[in-house]
């Protein structure tokens, strides 16, 4: 990770572009920054948090989103320059307090809420566009086209944010939060944070209290008309540019990565002068006039987005508004299928979109050529299974679930949830996962599944989530549970980190952002506490996890719950020596014969174990093989052996 | 008829999900795809073998009765329905603390104890009931482990898994207690031993139970969970017809209940099964038509006569003549059944050909779907 608050102005740093925001945060005066991580954003906090306290800021992973944006609006009234972040699917958990603070304005100081999208759903259980809520919940919104819009944005969006006294969104993608790029510092300002909740009754101060969101209506007439007054800020943003001929055959609309996808495509069909480019920052509210002044250049228009076709909709909606004697243009974009509104934007896709408008003649490298590049990486990269570590203590819950649930008989399953142990949908949790959704969406499905018992419903349900997940959203949805009788197993995956977006603490964890120690709150004290039996077991102990997990299915009815504890393998080594020393005895290992047919290799599927397919017997990968035991006690044959390391 | 060899999927679409699984145990034990759980075979994972020893073993895929009867008995299949007999009479242990734990005269012990003082075997699988008054596999090397297997529930356990479970290496010399259908299972695990496992070529000595039908697991034992108190159980019995009642024994007091009742708990697999008087065995014991407290023993192999004629010379059972209408009566019994097994799998598979998993000459099961059979069988 980069030093993000290094002090010197004026010089060129190599940042993803995650960092840069973090940064442009820093050169904004921030007091306060809030996150739940969720890739693509999780590095703009613990990149800040790095330098917390050096630099007297507050920094805090939240336990969800809503609680992240609303402690983070707290800073801002009362008087701190304050930064949310999270990825697409916070926002959604976080609209209902958007549609508040929108209208009850924030405080003296700016609250920009970072968004990171992840377009073709990377590392995500989506890939919703978060544009489209600025215009539905009249929230100004920026986008960076390169990293160093990335940092430069941000102090542009506190003055903004400030000036017009609204909470304003910065969007990023995948492309420009994990890219890494070229920036050019600024100053950070030394600010000395002094927070303090003023109480005005006069309705004419600068903050009249209470903040709040009535009378609506008014209000919201209110931040319409602010909405309108940031337009004409916007119409003379820095970041809105538009490159080209004055009278081009064709107008690029575009804003985010397809900014510089633009900019390639049009190089690579060598069409500067028949192209010319809009790139927009400010997307919404949209600056109207300068996007008429560019429609008014050409006659054919095409945008290019990623991911929906969100300015397409506005600007021909904009359009379709002008006056008769107004230039008419020809639109081409996702509605006339020259893009998709799905996955991620390429300069091929882009070019594709052009030579469709455009009879610009465009040939690509041959089929061949392309065949060769993929062949490079194959010749240094294994080819791999999307699975968990070698000694993830996740294989081993899973193969006891697995277990348990076939000795039951009853077709039971799991409902799934979001973290590392979604992967449970695949071969490596033995495909036992049966729905996947929205962080806490496995509980809630659970509860509904475990009520329909008076419908002849008669499977077990195991509800299946991550300990971070479990203070994020699941424990509502256990409330829900033991209060309406419903008939369920939640079993939590207790590896003691949020693992799958880098290991940030959480409330289980005992450990601040800021690496501060905090109380430890006990998933099974809050469970407990809820009414619902609770078990604790570690994974790595097979049998004894399948017998308890098979005693809770069978339990007649009630809410109860299974905390599989053991630490994140990549948590523990960083901490402790490899436990055992792993041999397998070629003698005993039956291979592919009658008796285990390759048990270890075919259905447990360790990474650390590999078949040898010319001795016909399985073999320790010692270079990846973390030792963690759990396979000498899946083998029938005791081929397998643990040898504790003294 | 199909022969070929198939593997853990067909075993789970022929038999095991259609009802037809014995609880022999044939198939779990060393493997790891397959466990019993709650009276059920269940598959933990799919094993991919296109053939495997468990479908090979199993008593409910092809089983050809002559080469099995052959191979082990020196004779085709018997068209009698209690098999091949070099003797038969009736016999009960010497000693009461036998007679009083074990079922009927207590001549199956008798004999466990006998083999193992005098060396023939020092190891024995058999089935006791435990605490909770299931039955579990267990591999007796003491007198005293022998005489806590003593007894019987009448509810299917799938012993063999103890026989899978024996080490590869192991030259422990063994003897077994099965019924009928186990015979059948360990019949074909010695005519085609595995490779990977042990060959059981040290058993010494398998005494086969007499068993019209078995109990269900599952099912019979909630039955006994709500109708007696199980810590106080210490004794279940059958007695011998025409009592027609099943009786539980808790100290001094006995519950009895209808025999048909219980009949109800009965393992439906049961009714497709050949062998009332396990055949496949050196030695078959069961009890006396109308006299409690002694054995029926029918002597099939030269090891089952020696074990005898050592049990006769030291004194350890008292041996009768069988009375000629007892036998009479068994051997109705007996041929009732493997009549009306016959019959039944007709019934199912609709063609008078495809006799599902049974191998058998024409010309008895021409005889065998002639035969008049009594629809109720007793045990």
């Amino acid at each position: 990770m980069s030093n993000i608050d290094i002090d010197a102005p004026g010089s060129n740093q190599l940042f993803i572009g995650n960092e840069a925001m973090a940064r442009g945060a820093l050169e904004a005066g921030v007091g306060w920054a809030s996150a739940y991580p969720g890739t693509p954003s999780s590095e703009i906090l613990s990149s800040l948090a790095e330098v917390a306290k050096k630099r007297d800021i507050y920094v805090e992973w939240s336990v969800n989103e809503k609680v992240a944006i609303e402690a983070g609006a707290a800073a801002s009234f009362a008087g701190l320059r304050s930064l949310v972040a999270m990825k697409m699917n916070g926002l959604n958990v976080v609209i209902d307090f958007l549609s508040t603070i929108i209208l009850s304005g924030i405080g003296k100081k700016g609250l920009v809420l970072m968004v990171g999208d992840d377009p073709a759903a990377h590392s995500s259980s989506n890939e919703t566009d978060s544009r489209p809520v600025s215009k539905w919940l009249d929230i100004p919104l920026v986008e960076p086209g390169d990293f160093q819009e990335a940092k430069d944005m941000m102090p542009y969006l506190y003055d903004i944010s400030e000036e017009f006294g609204t909470i304003c969104i910065l969007r990023s993608v995948t492309r420009v939060a994990h890219a890494r790029g070229n920036i050019r510092l600024g100053e950070i300002p030394k600010v000395v944070h002094k927070a303090r909740f003023e109480q005005y009754y006069d309705p004419a101060a600068p903050m009249p209290t209470p903040i709040m969101c009535i009378p609506s209506s008014f209000r919201h007439m209110f931040q319409h008309v602010r909405i309108d007054k940031i337009r004409e800020k916007f119409e003379t943003s820095p970041y809105n540019k538009y490159v080209g001929p004055e009278k081009p055959d064709l107008l690029i609309v575009t804003a985010g990565s397809g900014w510089l996808y633009s900019q390639d495509a049009v190089n690579a069909l060598k069409a500067e002068d028949r192209i010319g480019i809009l790139k927009l920052g400010t997307l919404w509210p949209l600056p109207e006039k300068l996007v008429k002044s560019c429609l008014s250049k050409a006659d054919k228009v095409l945008f290019i987005e990623e991911t929906d076709p969100f300015l397409e909709g506005v600007i021909m909606e904009f359009a379709a508004g002008f006056s008769p004697e107004s230039k008419r243009n020809l639109f081409y974009g996702n509605h006339t299928r020259h893009l998709n509104s799905f996955g991620e934007l390429t300069p091929d896709a882009v070019i594709k979109a052009i030579t469709g408008v455009l009879d610009i003649k465009y040939q690509p490298r041959d089929a061949e050529y392309m065949k060769k590049v993929e062949s490079v990486p194959q010749q240094y990269v294994m080819d791999r299974l999307l699975t968990f570590c070698p000694g993830c203590p996740h294989r081993a819950s899973f193969w006891a679930i697995k277990d348990a649930l076939a000795m039951d008989g009853r077709h039971g399953f799991v409902t799934g949830d979001i973290g590392c142990y979604t992967m449970a949908l695949g071969p490596a949790g033995f495909f036992q996962t049966r729905t996947h959704q929205c962080m806490g969406a496995g509980a809630g499905l659970a509860n509904g599944f475990g009520q329909l018992r008076r419908f002849g419903f008669d499977q077990p349900v195991v509800s299946v989530v991550g300990d971070s997940t479990f203070y994020h959203s699941i424990i509502p949805a256990l409330v829900n549970g033991v209060h309406n009788h419903s008939d369920f197993t939640l079993v939590i995956l207790d590896n003691g980190a949020t693992a799958m977006t880098g290991f940030q603490p959480h409330p289980g964890t005992g450990l601040t952002a800021m690496g501060e120690p905090a109380q430890q709150i006990s998933m099974e004290n809050i469970c407990r506490a809820i009414g619902a039996r609770v078990e604790v077991c570690d994974p790595f102990d097979l049998k004894n996890t399948t017998r308890t997990m098979l005693d809770l299915i069978e339990q007649k009815e009630g809410a109860r719950v299974a905390i599989m504890r053991r630490t994140c393998e990549l948590v523990r080594q960083k901490k402790e020596e490899k436990p055992y020393k792993m041999k397998i005895d070629p003698e005993k290992c039956l291979g592919e014969d009658c008796g285990c047919n390759r048990l270890c290799t075919r259905v447990f599927r360790c990474p650390g174990l590999i078949w040898d397919p010319v001795a016909g017997k399985t073999k320790i990968d010692e270079v990846i093989c973390n030792e963690c035991g759990v396979c000498a006690d899946i083998c029938p044959e005791g081929a397998i052996t643990k040898e504790a390391v003294a | 008829m199909v022969t070929k060899t198939k593997g853990m999927g067909e075993l789970f679409k022929e038999v095991i999900n259609k009802g037809l699984c014995t609880l022999c145990g044939a198939c779990i034990g060393d493997c790891p795809y397959t466990v019993f759980y709650r009276g059920k075979i269940r598959m933990l994972d799919f094993c991919n073998r296109e053939e495997g020893h468990c479908y090979e073993y199993c008593p409910r895929t092809h089983t050809d009765l002559d080469e099995i009867s052959n191979k082990l008995l020196g004779v085709p299949f018997s068209g009698a329905g209690i098999g091949t007999v070099k003797d038969v009479f009736m016999a009960r242990s010497r000693d009461s603390k036998v007679r009083s734990k074990a079922q009927y005269g207590g001549t199956v012990t008798t004999l466990l104890l006998l083999a193992l003082e005098n060396g023939l075997i020092n190891a024995a699988i058999t089935t006791k009931t435990s605490d909770e008054k299931l039955p579990e596999s267990c591999v007796a090397h003491s007198a005293a482990e022998v005489m806590e297997s003593a007894g019987s529930s009448y509810m299917a356990y799938p012993v063999l898994e103890a026989v899978n479970r024996i080490p590869k290496e192991s030259k422990d010399r063994l003897g077994i207690v099965v019924t009928p259908c186990q015979a059948v299972a360990l019949a074909k695990m010695r005519l085609n031993p595995p490779t990977q496992r042990n060959s059981l070529d040290n058993l010494r000595l398998s005494i086969g139970l007499f068993c019209t039908w078995a109990l269900d697991y599952g099912r019979f034992y909630e039955f006994l969970k709500n109708n007696v108190d199980l810590a106080k159980v210490n004794k279940f019995d059958i007695p011998p017809p025409p009592a027609n009642k099943f009786d539980v024994y808790m100290g001094q007091e006995i519950k009895s209940f209808p025999l048909d009742e219980v009949r109800n708990y009965r393992m439906a697999t049961c009714a497709y099964c050949l062998d009332m008087t396990a055949e496949f065995t050196d030695i078959s014991v069961g009890s006396v038509e109308g006299v409690e407290g002694w054995n029926t023993v029918i002597v099939r192999t030269q090891r089952g006569m020696d074990i005898i004629a050592d049990a006769k010379k030291m004194g350890r059972l008292d041996i009768k003549d069988l009375p000629d209408q007892s036998l009479t009566h068994l051997k109705e019994a007996a041929l009732n059944k493997r009549a009306r097994a016959v019959q039944e799998i007709v019934k199912k598979t609709g063609d008078k050909n495809e006799l599902m998993y049974i191998d058998i000459s024409d010309n008895l099961k021409q005889k065998l779907l002639g035969q008049r059979v009594t629809v109720q069988g007793g045990h």
